[in-house]
């Protein structure tokens, strides 16, 4: 049987050769495709370390010459007291949980600022995040300690004035920083003349939904202890709502705020919630992986074409030999598992190719990053293994159309000529 | 002859509909998804209002400045008025300079005792309504003198006008910005967020603000960005050269206290300043022309392959056809161009309709498909004709169905005009 099979693909090489060219082609970009998915969404779902849900953020404004309303700055009335104030009003309000301040910190944010954090011989990446915040931040989005300590406990370790850190800061030197919490002896941002201590490790804060929590390196710091200069309207001001009464807390806030929250030249600019904040700031991948899964359905439906439009003919062409098949004792399940083992072995022949330069593809680092490499064995058996099943769906669509045809061949009509 | 071609096109397509349908659809797929990469593209470089000169300009986006003192490390980010004004403001060369704030900012705006709404401003100078062609349906944009005096002046937009007034005859009306009071001294057209270098609902002076002081680094980087006119785009090297020149001399001053600016080869012309995706790397515009190239090539050659299957087969059909044609002198060229035209008009044919389908899914969709990476405003864009459709679209198209009908019939073709006679007529020849 099987040799017969082998017999059959061979004397039809040359319109095979375009099938089996056609699944190699396709095979391979629907690896690369399926891997970057995989990749994506894999990544997608690790823990993130902090939650936006039921997060806000609020611009500030400041009044500028030309309203009535402004009156200048001086010592005795300054820009960083209207802040706190409307920090404290916002506080007031019974649906808010936690209100903080930030600079360059909240989650899904392109504006980062970075952090030298140096320990002994050991030195944080150059791409460390640098979070300068007021200590409910953390409470705000719900950061955890690696210890299991929650937000609540990891605001109290700011405000006492120590900071803290993802576990992952010394990956590259193999030490966790959960061993080195309590430590005194860390020079933060490139300045020798003060040693901080470490207060807990964080589980590690993810850069946006994209990016691996093994790569994304940050520290926490408490903004109440550098000068009030720091503390102005150019700051973040995110609010975290109660769960249970998240019902048109931008609405409500927008129409109190001209009455309630206008400080001094200070005001309530724009309220944007984080959920539209994560959409916008990642819509450029997640438009990528759509176009993706786009192109994906074409090269689908183009093997489901091709095999349909060479087979439809194939068994036009083989009517006389399928009816003699047939008039042979041949049951309707065997001619339709004959043009079907036609494709599916001729898939399998390219899949072995396809495979090895997958495998070139990988080791040339020409695919998707994830865990720090591009060639993992897991990943890629995987993803060849999903390209196989799809494109073997397809060939079974498109071959099994007209092998359904051909099932129904009446061997006397078909032989009649004979 | 042509008319030939025509009526044995159609009469193939007839004979055998099911593969005519498959060659139909794959064509019509394949260009309906290049158009639809060649669009994404196109929103991005090719010019429409307001930014009907996108061939001649050059932007600076962003800045680089290191310092002596910080090692390795250096501050990324839009530039102050000052910095701009210096090193690209005195360019000689170009026909005009524009500085503006990076991104356009939601600010509220309202009528005086009327609850507000956050609209998105960009503050600007005057110089800015010569680079952007803005289509003023009232009033007119604000003058140097305006500017430089700092006065409460803006443009908006018709749906700002209509929100506030209820009326697109808006000029002369004041309202509050920010709570400060603010006159409309014109109306335009509602710009889409495509255009993403002038957008905004609302324009005022940046001197009419707290602007010029809004910086950092010794004044050297703020909330600022510029534009360049060109007058021509073969004007480009004497502009960067010029703007080289000046960069140097800024250089200078700034070293005193131990700046430097990294230039990472600013200005920038549009194309690579749509791929500008951070202040800390240089565009590769290689690269992304390379994936693209390559996105085009994987949708041209697997339909093409499966259409030149289709090709054979409906050739094999017609041997001892092309037998009797050879026989009676038809030489190996007119055959080949015989069916590579007869094919050409299918494939036209079947490239009409997917441009057709790939325009229909860029209107009806456009706001989820042209959505941009990433953008201070959350309004989607919004696309039209004058965006969509350039004369470059056609071109494009029938470039891609000229490539597609080669690629898919070349080589069924070629083997053809390639067969003896003698067994063709016989019936022998595969």
């Amino acid at each position: 049987m099987n040799k017969k099979l082998f017999t059959q693909i061979r004397n039809e090489w040359r319109s095979n050769l375009w099938l089996a060219l056609e699944l190699l082609v396709v095979s391979v970009v629907m690896w690369y495709i399926i891997d970057l998915l995989y990749c994506r969404l894999a990544t997608y779902m690790e823990p993130r370390g902090f939650d936006t849900e039921h997060c806000y953020l609020i611009t500030m404004g400041v009044l500028t010459d030309k309203s009535p309303d402004y009156t200048p700055y001086s010592d005795t009335h300054k820009q960083t007291d209207e802040v706190r104030e409307l920090v404290e009003r916002l506080r007031r309000r019974p649906e808010v949980e936690a209100v903080s301040l930030s600079q360059n910190s909240y989650p899904y944010n392109g504006s980062n600022g970075s952090a030298e954090v140096d320990y002994d011989t050991l030195h944080a990446p150059r791409w460390t995040i640098r979070r300068i915040v007021t200590p409910d931040f953390v409470r705000v989005f719900r950061y955890r300690g690696a210890r299991g300590e929650t937000p609540e406990q990891l605001a109290e370790i700011l405000e006492r004035g120590d900071f803290l850190a993802s576990d992952n800061l010394y990956r590259k030197y193999s030490v966790p920083m959960t061993s080195l919490v309590g430590k005194k002896e860390f020079y933060l941002f490139g300045d020798t003349a003060q040693m901080y201590r470490l207060g807990a490790a964080l589980q590690n804060v993810r850069y946006d939904d994209f990016s691996q929590a093994r790569s994304s390196y940050s520290m926490v710091f408490n903004m109440n202890l550098l000068s009030d200069d720091w503390i102005h309207a150019d700051n973040e001001l995110c609010v975290r709502v109660r769960a249970d009464r998240d019902q048109n807390f931008m609405e409500n806030l927008k129409a109190d705020s001209e009455k309630q929250f206008r400080i001094g030249n200070l005001y309530i600019s724009d309220i944007k919630s984080f959920k539209d904040i994560r959409r916008s700031f990642q819509q450029g991948e997640t438009s990528q992986m759509r176009n993706l899964v786009v192109g994906m359905g074409f090269l689908l439906l183009n093997i489901f074409l091709g095999l349909l439009g060479t087979f439809w003919f194939r068994t036009q062409q083989r009517r006389g030999e399928i009816a003699l098949h047939k008039a042979m004792g041949a049951t309707d399940g065997a001619v339709f598992g004959r043009l079907m083992s036609e494709g599916i072995f001729l898939l399998l022949i390219v899949t072995v190719l396809a495979v090895v330069i997958d495998i070139v593809l990988a080791h040339f680092e020409l695919n998707s990053w994830r865990n720090g490499t591009t060639l993992e064995w897991p990943r890629l058996l995987f993803c060849v293994a999903a390209t196989f099943v799809l494109i073997a769906a397809m060939i079974g669509i498109g071959i099994g159309l007209p092998a359904r045809r051909a099932m129904k061949v009446q061997p006397a009509e078909a032989l009649h000529d004979e | 002859m042509i008319k030939q071609y025509f009526q044995q096109a159609w009469a193939q397509l007839r004979q055998q509909p099911l593969i005519s349908g498959v060659t139909v659809a794959g064509t019509a797929l394949s260009i309906f998804l290049i158009m639809l990469v060649v669009m994404m593209q196109q929103v991005q470089v090719e010019p429409f209002a307001p930014e009907s000169n996108r061939d001649r300009f050059l932007h600076v986006k962003w800045g680089s400045i290191a310092n002596e003192a910080w090692g390795d490390s250096n501050s990324n980010g839009p530039w102050s008025a000052a910095s701009l004004k210096e090193i690209y403001g005195k360019l000689t060369t170009p026909e005009a300079v524009t500085v503006y704030v990076v991104y356009s900012l939601p600010k509220p705006v309202s009528l005086p005792g009327q609850p507000t709404t956050a609209v998105d401003v960009r503050e600007t100078d005057s110089q800015f309504w010569t680079v952007f062609d803005f289509a003023f349906t009232d009033g007119k944009p604000f003058d140097q003198a305006t500017f430089d005096a700092g006065r409460p002046v803006a443009v908006i937009t018709e749906s700002v006008a209509r929100l506030l007034f209820g009326t697109t005859k808006a000029v002369g009306k004041e309202f509050l910005l920010a709570h400060a009071p603010y006159r409309v001294c014109g109306v335009v057209k509602d710009v889409s967020t495509l255009a993403e270098t002038a957008y905004a609902q609302v324009w005022i002076p940046y001197t009419s603000t707290d602007q010029v002081n809004n910086t950092w680094e010794n004044d050297l980087m703020g909330l600022m960005s510029c534009t360049i006119l060109a007058r021509d785009r073969s004007d480009f090297p004497a502009i960067r050269e010029e703007a080289a020149r000046r960069l140097d001399e800024f250089n200078k001053v700034i070293g005193e206290n131990g700046y430097k600016i990294i230039n990472r080869n600013r200005p920038y012309d549009q194309e690579k300043n749509a791929l500008v995706a951070g202040a800390n790397v240089e565009p590769d515009v290689t690269a992304a022309r390379r994936t693209r190239f390559i996105i085009f090539l994987i949708l041209l050659i697997v339909p093409a392959i499966n259409l030149s299957s289709m090709t054979q087969s409906r050739l094999r059909r017609r041997v001892a056809e092309i037998g009797v044609r050879r026989a009676f002198g038809c030489t190996r060229m007119e055959l080949l161009g015989q069916i590579l035209g007869e094919n050409f008009i299918v494939t036209l044919l079947a490239g009409v309709l997917g441009l057709i389908i790939s325009l229909l899914f860029a209107f009806l969709l456009g706001d989820t498909l042209f959505v941009q990476s990433w953008n201070t405003t959350l309004n989607p864009p919004v696309v039209d004709a004058s965006i969509l459709i350039h004369a470059s679209t056609f071109g494009w198209a029938l470039l891609f169905c000229f490539v597609l009908n080669l690629l898919s019939t070349g080589i069924p073709a070629w083997r053809a005009s390639r067969m003896n006679i003698v067994e063709a007529i016989n019936g022998k020849a595969q």
